[in-house]
């Protein structure tokens, strides 16, 4: 009889090697599920257990789920794409010219890239109104949306940032639109369109910044904030299910224990 | 349940193994379209293409050899060139290709450039990075610049080469057009090493207009200045007849009357017309100034206005006075003041009187002019821009009159507004604006020219070579143009050159004209006492010349100044004219420079020494060099033309000393078939004038 894959997983589990690095070994009973996500670093985050219901579509349309997705995609490509692009004036246009006429697929990676950009955007937006108006906000997730709302900056700060970098006339102007709205801020606006540009005008100092913020700065804070955005969902309760809500919960039970006392 | 066929759907996601292979598949698909995409890549396309053009050919071992596969690219940094235009145009340095008929295999045309040296954008614009037709060749929303149209090549020589140059005849023709139609008196051009380009025509001021000519004559004019000149190079402006007459109404009340310019026309005005055509063919006027023949083909230089109808424009006693002194009518001309007598003057004067068309102005009626109608035509002149080119009392020549220039041969498409119908490119734009300015807003102020279509390209041309790239260029490349300086002649002397116009043809230190030879170093080159005889009869020099040295009836005294101050102080560094005498050369000296002369150097086949046996015609005829140039001269002369004069066709022979000295001996003996004996007089007289001039 031939073993099936799951047989053939369970092998792989049992060797000394997978164990070595996994921590678990096979069997499925429910300590040895709860431990096979609570052991690993990346998986910890999340809940050891999760009903089914809410990871079916309609709960949560699976919104977070692709913004992560995005968000990963971006750093695959964007990874490759550091490595065709020196930020200084000059050079950043015609590498941009480079990876669209002779880099093998460097217009898919800009393609791609780009897309997934706009994607990401969307996707926040999506997710955050789907939570509003499903009430996913409520305590005790209140602090989880004010992270989430976070993120939504970051996001758009990435998009912005990342906007600069070919070098074009496009990017020029937005920029030099974008930084004036900044030095709109009463007092210290001129101090802040100063500090992003790193200078009066958008100029190769602003480039080099913009290319750092969208590199290292922001990427890396939105993978700080991503950590506690999960940790809290699982610190949190879970995933958010209306039916199985404290408050529903409770409002039920009043409403069957008036019907009992009737 | 076993009857009933499953669906597509249930079969392709039926269980989530079977939708994870599928979704699989369809996304390895979509990831495969970009390695796709790349292998199939147009330069690929050309790049096989080209091997199978060159397959059967007799030549193919050899091509094959040279050709490299992959993106090729010219790469120079500091001209800002990245230029992969060499990845599909596979075949230009392949010299065996030229029978390709056409591009992209073809070989580049013979070029003075290497490209590796200057890439391909350089010349030929478009987007060099690029690696698609579309993208190199075309204008895109991200890359302006398309292709430069092979007509207007020649542009792209002048970003660097700012003076003329033999292989670019319409560049040199647009910049001299540029130069000469007024363009520059109301569109400033800055070039990158941040000098001006000049106007070289010379608009007349109207301050004192009213002594030259009427004021019918100016509204005529105005309504049509090609209808007057073929040739004039002021433009019509459209005005209407109210203009016309309002603009004309304020230039004569405006003029003021300049004392000792017109004279009282003598009652016996009308001489023999023949004698003034003689008078007029003597003084070398067609020199400078054109006339329409009767088979309607202008005739004569383009330095002066066209006289076809002069007669019907100025005034009789004006043209008298003018013609005895133009110099008090308007100091600044380019017209040498002859010193004709009163006779020759009223001759010329009724001579050119009767060149007159009584058609120009027979239509003209104007009533006289009320004060609204002079301040309206002076409000116009002051709109229209008039002073930009004429000096007109009470009016400041306004500056930045008209859009700068500097840069117009790469301003973006998207700041230009097109004609509906016209290519959206910016030669087609420039040559449209030149061929019909006002068709692009009836309220602009540009005039119409009336240009061929070859000058609007010349024009084009020209404009095209003022751009961004001649900026950015490492000014080590930049090839300077003759620098036109503005030297003037000191003194007594300095004054009668100016008063004789020499400027007008000759080009001394820098400054003038290229019509005549350059004076600089003439005081090295040739013998006081020929030059004395040449002031008082030019005609002895080269007499088959059209245009010559005209007679300006010099007094003795005048003519003594002039061949002082020539002498004294136009010398070149190179030769010392005292070094070698004029004279006294050994026979054998003399008989072996003449062999020289028929022999190893065989100079009779330009030049002629004897007219019975020799027939050189392009040099100089060398009869009597010996009475006109000095003897060091001549040697240095053998020795290195090009030192003494850069560009002359004179080969270098790189003689040795003594067959130059030989050779000197030789033409220093060529007197004019007279006897030697004159010759030294000749050297005494002239080592006497020097004497004179010492003390």
């Amino acid at each position: 009889m031939a073993k099936t894959v799951d047989q053939y997983f369970d092998d792989l589990q049992q060797t000394r090697l997978w164990r070595s690095i996994f921590r678990s070994g096979p069997g499925s009973s429910t300590l040895k599920r709860a431990l096979v996500i609570q052991q690993n670093v990346f998986l910890h985050l999340f809940s050891t257990k999760v009903r089914t219901r809410v990871l079916s579509f309609s709960a949560t349309w699976y919104l977070g789920t692709l913004t992560l997705g995005t968000f990963l995609i971006l750093v695959a490509t964007g990874i490759p794409l550091m490595l065709y692009y020196h930020p200084s004036a000059p050079q950043a246009y015609a590498d941009t010219k480079d990876l669209q006429f002779v880099v093998s697929s460097g217009m898919f990676l800009r393609n791609l890239h780009r897309w997934s950009a706009h994607a990401m955007v969307f996707l926040v937006f999506a997710h955050m109104f789907k939570v509003f108006y499903r009430g996913a906000y409520r305590p005790p997730r209140e602090f989880n949306w004010v992270i989430g709302v976070i993120l939504l900056l970051i996001t758009l700060l990435l998009s912005y940032t990342g906007y600069l970098l070919p070098w074009d006339q496009l990017a020029y102007w937005a920029i030099t639109v974008g930084s004036n709205i900044a030095s709109a801020v009463p007092v210290i606006g001129d101090k802040i369109h100063f500090l992003l540009l790193g200078g009066h005008t958008v100029n190769a100092n602003a480039l080099l910044r913009f290319y750092v913020l969208h590199c290292m700065i922001l990427p890396l804070t939105a993978m700080f904030f991503v950590a506690i955005h999960f940790w809290r969902i699982r610190k949190d309760g879970g995933l958010y299910n209306h039916d199985s809500e404290p408050a529903t919960v409770r409002a039920r039970n009043a409403g069957s224990a008036v019907k009992e006392t009737n | 349940m076993n009857e009933k066929p499953a669906s597509l759907w249930q079969r392709l996601f039926g269980d989530s193994v079977r939708a994870f292979g599928v979704i699989s598949v369809v996304f390895l698909l979509s990831i495969a379209i970009a390695p796709a995409k790349n292998f199939f890549s147009e330069w690929r396309h050309y790049q096989r293409g080209y091997l199978k053009t060159i397959r059967n050919r007799s030549d193919a071992n050899t091509l094959q050899r040279h050709f490299a596969g992959g993106i090729q690219q010219v790469w120079l940094p500091e001209l800002g060139v990245v230029d992969r235009c060499t990845s599909c145009h596979v075949g230009l340095k392949e010299a065996g290709l030229s029978d390709v008929p056409t591009q992209p295999y073809r070989t580049h045309p013979p070029i003075p450039h290497k490209l590796d040296q200057f890439g391909c954008t350089t010349c030929h614009r478009g987007q060099g990075a690029a690696t698609t037709v579309a993208e190199s060749h075309r204008s895109t929303l991200a890359w302006e610049q398309p292709i430069l149209p092979a007509k207007y090549i020649e542009s792209s020589c002048g970003q660097c080469h700012r003076g003329q140059l033999a292989g670019t005849p319409q560049l040199n023709q647009g910049r001299a057009l540029l130069a000469r139609q007024g363009c520059l008196h109301c569109h400033t051009v800055k070039l990158p090493d941040g000098s001006t380009l000049k106007a070289t025509d010379d608009p007349p001021s109207l301050s004192h207009i009213a002594d030259k000519t009427s004021r019918e004559w100016i509204f005529a004019w105005l309504k049509d200045p090609q209808a007057y000149a073929s040739t004039s190079t002021m433009p019509n402006f459209k005005l209407s007849d109210d203009d016309a007459r309002d603009i004309s109404a304020f230039l004569i009340a405006n003029s003021s009357p300049l004392p000792g310019d017109t004279v009282n026309v003598p009652a016996k005005a009308s001489a023999d017309p023949a004698a003034g055509a003689s008078l007029y063919g003597e003084s070398f006027c067609a020199s400078c100034h054109a006339v329409q023949n009767a088979a309607g083909n202008i005739v004569g230089g383009d330095v002066g206005p066209e006289l076809t109808r002069v007669g019907t424009k100025v005034k009789p006693e004006w043209l008298q006075a003018w013609l005895r002194n133009p110099r008090a009518y308007n100091p600044a001309t380019g017209m040498p003041h002859y010193r004709f007598n009163d006779g020759q003057v009223a001759m010329l004067a009724g001579f050119l009187q009767g060149k007159a068309d009584s058609d120009f102005l027979s239509n003209v009626h104007l009533d006289t002019a009320t004060p609204e109608q002079v301040a309206h035509g002076k409000r116009l002149v002051s709109d229209y821009g008039c002073a930009s080119c004429h000096e007109i009392a009470g009016i400041r020549k306004p500056e930045n009159f008209a859009p700068e220039l500097s840069r117009i041969g790469s301003k973006p498409v998207t700041q230009l507004i097109f004609l509906s119908g016209m290519q959206h490119t910016l030669p087609d734009y420039i040559a449209g604006k030149i061929k019909n300015p006002r068709a692009f807003s009836p309220g602009l102020k540009m005039p119409q020219y009336t240009f061929t279509p070859q000058q609007i390209d010349a024009l084009t041309t020209a404009l095209l070579s003022l751009n961004e790239r001649s900026y950015t260029l490492p000014s080590s490349l930049a090839v300077p143009g003759r620098v036109e300086t503005d030297y003037q002649p000191a003194g007594k002397a300095g004054k009668l050159m100016t008063d004789l116009a020499c400027f007008s043809c000759h080009r001394i230190n820098g400054h003038g004209s290229d019509m005549a030879p350059d004076l600089t170093w003439e005081g090295s080159s040739v013998q006081r006492d020929w030059l004395v005889q040449f002031f008082k009869n030019p005609g002895t020099l080269r007499p088959a010349l059209i245009r010559r040295m005209p007679r300006f009836n010099l007094t003795d005294g005048e003519v003594n100044e002039l061949a002082d101050y020539i002498m004294t102080v136009y010398q070149s560094p190179k030769v010392d004219r005292d070094s070698m005498p004029l004279g006294g050369y050994s026979q054998g000296q003399i008989e072996l420079g003449r062999q020289l002369f028929y022999g190893k150097y065989s100079c009779q086949g330009c030049h002629i020494v004897d007219t019975k046996t020799d027939k050189g015609y392009i040099g100089p005829t060398l009869t009597h060099v010996g009475s006109r140039l000095t003897a060091a001269w001549i040697y240095e002369w053998m020795r290195n033309p090009q030192s003494l004069r850069p560009g002359t066709v004179e080969p270098n022979r790189a003689m040795n000393d003594e067959d130059a000295r030989a050779l000197t001996a030789f033409l220093i003996s060529q007197k004019g078939g007279e006897k030697s004996s004159r010759s030294s007089k000749a050297a005494n007289s002239n080592s006497h004038a020097r004497e004179v001039a010492k003390r």
